[in-house]
C-alpha cells in the first residue's frame, strides 16, 4: 500500500516538475533551464550522500552491467524531444500517447525480467487507456465550448 | 507522425524507469540518483555545446523556478523505491493516475497561474475506469 501511494505521488512530482520546468523554459530557454537543474539536482543529491557517508566504490561500478548508466542520458533526451514534440499535438494526447507507449513497453520489460507475461496487466492497461481516453474526450469539448464562449 | 514520436517517449520514459531501477539495485537508491544526475548533467552540457548555448542564471524570476531539479531528485528516488517493488507496468500506470489527479486538481483552481477549468463531473467516470484498471493491475 504504502509504494502504490508513493507511486502515485510520483505522479504528482511529475506534473510539478513540468510545471516548474516549463516555467524557467520559458525565461531562459528549454535547454538552459534543463542544464540549471541538473545543476541543483546534482548538488542537492551530492550534499545528501556526503551527508549518509555512501561511497562509490570502483569494484561495484564494474560489475554493473552498462546500459544502467544511461538512464540520466535518456532522462535528458526525453526533456528535449518533449520539447519539440508537446507544443505540435494537442496537450491532451500528450499523457494518453505517452501513457499507451509506457505501459506497452512496461509489459515487455516486465515479461523480459520476470518471464511472465501478465493478463490483469494488459487488460488493466487497456482499462487505463480506455479512462484516460474517455476525460481527454470530455477536456476536449470542455476547451472547444470554451473558445466558443 | 508526431503522435507516433509521443508514444515512442512514452516507450523510452519506461526504458529510463528501468535502467534507473537496475542501476538502484546495484548501488542503492541515493547513489544511483547521484550517477544519474552526473550523467544527465554530462549529456545536458553536451547538447548546450552542441548548440553553442551559454548557461545563464536570470535575475528577478521567482526563486521556485530554481526547484524544478529538487523535485527531480524525488521523482528519481520514488521512482527507483517502486519499481523495485511495484515492477515498470504498475509504477507507471499509479503515476499517470497521479498525474490525471493532480492536473485535475490544478485546473479546477486555476493554480500555479493556470487557467482555471472547472472539474467536470463527468469524468469520474473515466477515473473510475482507470481506477478499476489500476485495482485489476494490482491484484493480478
Amino acid at each position: 500500500m504504502l509504494y502504490i501511494v508513493l507511486a502515485i505521488i510520483g505522479g504528482f512530482l511529475t506534473i510539478l516538475s513540468m510545471v516548474v520546468n516549463a516555467g524557467l523554459g520559458k525565461e531562459i530557454g528549454v535547454f538552459r533551464g534543463t542544464f540549471i537543474n541538473y545543476v541543483v539536482g546534482l548538488s542537492l543529491i551530492l550534499i545528501m550522500v556526503l551527508m549518509l557517508g555512501s561511497f562509490l566504490d570502483i569494484k561495484t561500478l564494474a560489475s554493473i552491467p552498462f546500459y544502467a548508466f544511461l538512464g540520466g542520458a535518456l532522462g535528458v533526451i526525453i526533456v528535449a524531444s518533449s520539447n519539440v514534440i508537446i507544443p505540435k499535438i494537442p496537450a491532451i494526447y500528450t499523457v494518453l500517447l505517452n501513457f499507451i507507449g509506457q505501459i506497452v513497453a512496461g509489459i515487455i520489460i516486465d515479461y523480459i525480467r520476470f518471464d511472465f507475461i501478465s493478463k490483469g496487466k494488459i487488460i488493466g492497461g487497456i482499462l487505463v487507456i480506455l479512462g484516460i481516453l474517455y476525460n481527454s474526450m470530455i477536456d476536449k469539448k470542455q476547451l472547444r465550448d470554451g473558445n466558443n464562449a | 507522425m508526431y503522435k507516433l514520436y509521443a508514444i515512442l517517449i512514452g516507450v523510452l520514459i519506461t526504458i529510463m524507469v528501468t535502467f534507473n531501477g537496475v542501476l538502484e539495485s546495484h548501488i542503492g537508491n541515493f547513489l544511483a540518483v547521484l550517477v544519474i544526475h552526473i550523467v544527465g548533467l554530462s549529456s545536458i552540457s553536451l547538447i548546450l555545446l552542441l548548440r553553442q548555448e551559454r548557461p545563464t542564471i536570470k535575475k528577478g524570476i521567482p526563486l521556485y523556478l530554481y526547484t524544478g531539479g529538487a523535485i527531480g531528485i524525488l521523482l528519481v528516488l520514488v521512482n527507483n523505491i517502486c519499481f523495485s517493488n511495484l515492477g515498470a507496468s504498475l509504477t507507471l500506470s499509479l503515476g499517470v493516475f497521479g498525474q490525471l489527479l493532480l492536473s485535475s486538481i490544478i485546473d479546477h483552481f486555476g493554480l500555479m497561474g493556470m487557467k482555471a477549468y472547472k472539474f467536470q463531473l463527468k469524468k469520474l467516470i473515466g477515473f473510475s475506469i482507470i481506477l478499476v484498471g489500476l485495482i485489476i493491475m494490482t491484484i493480478y
